[in-house]
């Protein structure tokens, strides 16, 4: 009996394995609940926010009128910070406001992945692949550029949203101590980023297999120990540095993260 | 050459041993019926064939080679519990990823023979969660034929069909071998795989107690007497006086497993005041030889 695949290079499986997971990707309903999940939320944000501006509540606790809420004060405020000010500086306080920004989506990406490679184990397609194919490392490759791509749709629905929200609270678009181009890069190092955190998500999802709760759960964990440093490589008045740094520490955190999550899945039992 | 050849494997989860030093040979183009209670070992086995779980010792050869070698690997068909398919996807898509995975060449053409050897061309655009129990896994099995493997492992691939799922799975496993695959099969239907099997192993407490071909499976099973009286309870009382094994069978029979012929206890119970309304001889099946074996009552 002749066998039809028997030698089929490694770029080729791969290929056929990034070919799979994108058109799973672009059939899942889950996958598109995530992007507009992302669109929403920052019109959500920028208009509650805006609405709430000044708003004074009385303290619980005390009863004694707290601080006004702050809205924020130009659109981009929702994709960061500049670089050099301190919060109070940057004209935001860490309350709510300065919570709920850009940076946020990298839990959603570690929800959107944990679960998207999670399906792979619930559903026994990992079974499947990995009993006729003794290669992990192009599972693990793939699923990352997978990923990547998927959260790097989030991001960008939530740029598109911060534009649709700012215009419905009618937020000026001005741009104080940062230019257009800061932005892009602003943007460009945000989703060059994305790689550190795909590969940690993928190295969590790996290790819990089909429990995509608990995948979850440590993804965020280990996501909050870098989450400081999103802000300080991202910032709005961003260059080429900060998208070069992103892609350095992209790069570095792929493959190192890559060889462990092929390590684990060598390594343990794979059902 | 042996399909698979498994030496001394043994697998602790903690400190339950689950294989304890279990050999198997299968033979290229058999049906090799894998026999066990459940808890046995027979999936634990499966799983490492098919590397989806690691040994704790010993040696799986596929074809010669270790069991972890690519090669080997990409001759495998695989059906372990479920079907590998991804619920909201059609069977056609779900076919389609798997054939892409295996880099097979002309998948659709492929896929279309595949669908019309296991009798599901009519439904390649129904999604998967909408197909019943039976044609899951139908699907299961187009999966595992995907890429024309040269070893099937097939975990407990009947359960849940009717009788004519079960035949046309029958079918599908006689044409696979025909064309030089060989199957490894678990079941519990032992009277369905007792239809198909070429061989047997049979495990027990992660240990191979007993692996046989179907002609050593045919010499191995005696022979029995069967009868039926008006009364037979007296009946059965007046034989095991005589004989050493009488035992009384679910459709009401009475089963002498001596060596004996059917005019000598028809005499002996004419001489007691017995008459005999039917005898007959059979053989027993796989079925009740596994029974036997697993109970210790030292059928040969």
């Amino acid at each position: 009996m002749e066998k039809n695949f028997i030698n089929t290079s490694f770029s080729k499986k791969l290929k056929s394995m990034l070919n799979v997971d994108f058109k799973r990707l672009s059939v899942s309903p889950f996958f598109y609940v995530m992007v507009g999940i992302s669109l929403v939320v920052p019109i959500l944000i920028l208009v509650m926010t805006t609405m709430m501006d000044g708003v004074v509540t009385n303290n619980p606790q005390t009863g004694l009128p707290g601080e006004p809420m702050q809205g924020f004060d130009y659109v981009w405020q929702i994709l960061g910070s500049l670089s050099g000010t301190s919060v109070e500086q940057s004209g935001m306080t860490m309350d709510l406001v300065s919570m709920c920004n850009i940076n946020m989506m990298f839990f959603a990406v570690a929800v959107f992945v944990c679960i998207f490679i999670s399906e792979d184990f619930r559903s026994g397609y990992a079974k499947n692949l990995f009993s006729v194919r003794a290669r992990k490392t192009d599972y693990v490759i793939s699923k990352s550029i997978v990923c990547f791509a998927g959260s790097a749709c989030m991001f960008i629905a939530f740029f598109i949203g911060a534009i649709i929200g700012g215009a419905v609270a009618d937020l000026p678009f001005t741009m104080q101590g940062f230019n257009g181009a800061n932005l892009v890069f602003c943007m460009l190092s945000k989703i060059f980023l994305i790689p550190v955190f795909v590969s940690i998500f993928t190295l969590m999802s790996v290790i819990a297999k089909q429990k995509s709760w608990l995948a979850i759960c440590l993804s965020l964990g280990v996501g909050m120990l870098l989450f400081m440093m999103i802000s300080t490589l991202t910032p709005l008045n961003a260059n080429i540095v900060n998208v070069l740094a992103s892609i350095a520490g992209s790069v570095l955190f792929a493959v190192g993260m890559g060889a462990i999550s092929n390590l684990v899945l060598k390594k343990t039992s794979l059902i | 050459m042996n399909a698979i050849e498994i030496k001394n494997l043994t697998k602790n989860f903690g400190e339950k041993q689950a294989l304890q030093g279990l050999n198997m040979t299968v033979p290229v183009g058999s049906i090799y019926g894998f026999i066990g209670e459940n808890g046995s070992g027979k999936s634990t086995t499966e799983k490492i064939i098919c590397g989806l779980i690691h040994p704790s010792g010993g040696s799986v050869k596929l074809y010669g080679k270790d069991y972890t070698d690519e090669e080997s690997r990409a001759n495998l068909g695989v059906l372990i519990e479920t079907p590998g398919c991804f619920s909201n996807l059609s069977v056609w898509n779900n076919l389609m990823i798997q054939a892409k995975n295996l880099s097979i060449e002309n998948p659709e053409d492929e896929i279309r023979k595949i669908l019309k050897l296991v009798r599901m061309e009519g439904a390649a655009g129904n999604k998967y969660k909408n197909c019943s129990l039976g044609m899951k896994q139908r699907i299961g099995i187009a999966m595992a034929l995907l890429g024309k493997p040269k070893l099937l492992v097939l975990d407990e691939p009947i359960n849940g069909l009717d009788a004519d799922g079960m035949r046309i799975m029958r079918e599908i496993l006689v044409d696979v071998t025909k064309n030089g695959a060989t199957v490894v099969v678990s079941s519990h239907i032992l009277g369905e795989l007792e239809k198909v099997a070429t061989h047997y192993g049979i495990v027990r407490k992660g240990k191979m107690i007993k692996e046989m071909t179907a002609e050593e499976l045919e010499k191995s099973c005696r022979t029995y007497v069967a009868l039926q009286t008006k009364n037979m309870d007296e009946t059965k009382k007046l034989l095991s006086y005589k004989y050493s094994r009488v035992e009384k069978d679910e459709k009401g029979y009475l089963r002498v497993y001596d060596v004996v012929k059917t005019q000598e206890i028809v005499a002996y119970l004419y001489e007691n005041g017995v008459i005999v309304n039917e005898i007959k001889t059979d053989k027993i099946g796989l079925e009740e030889y596994y029974i036997d074996l697993m109970s210790e009552k030292g059928v040969k």
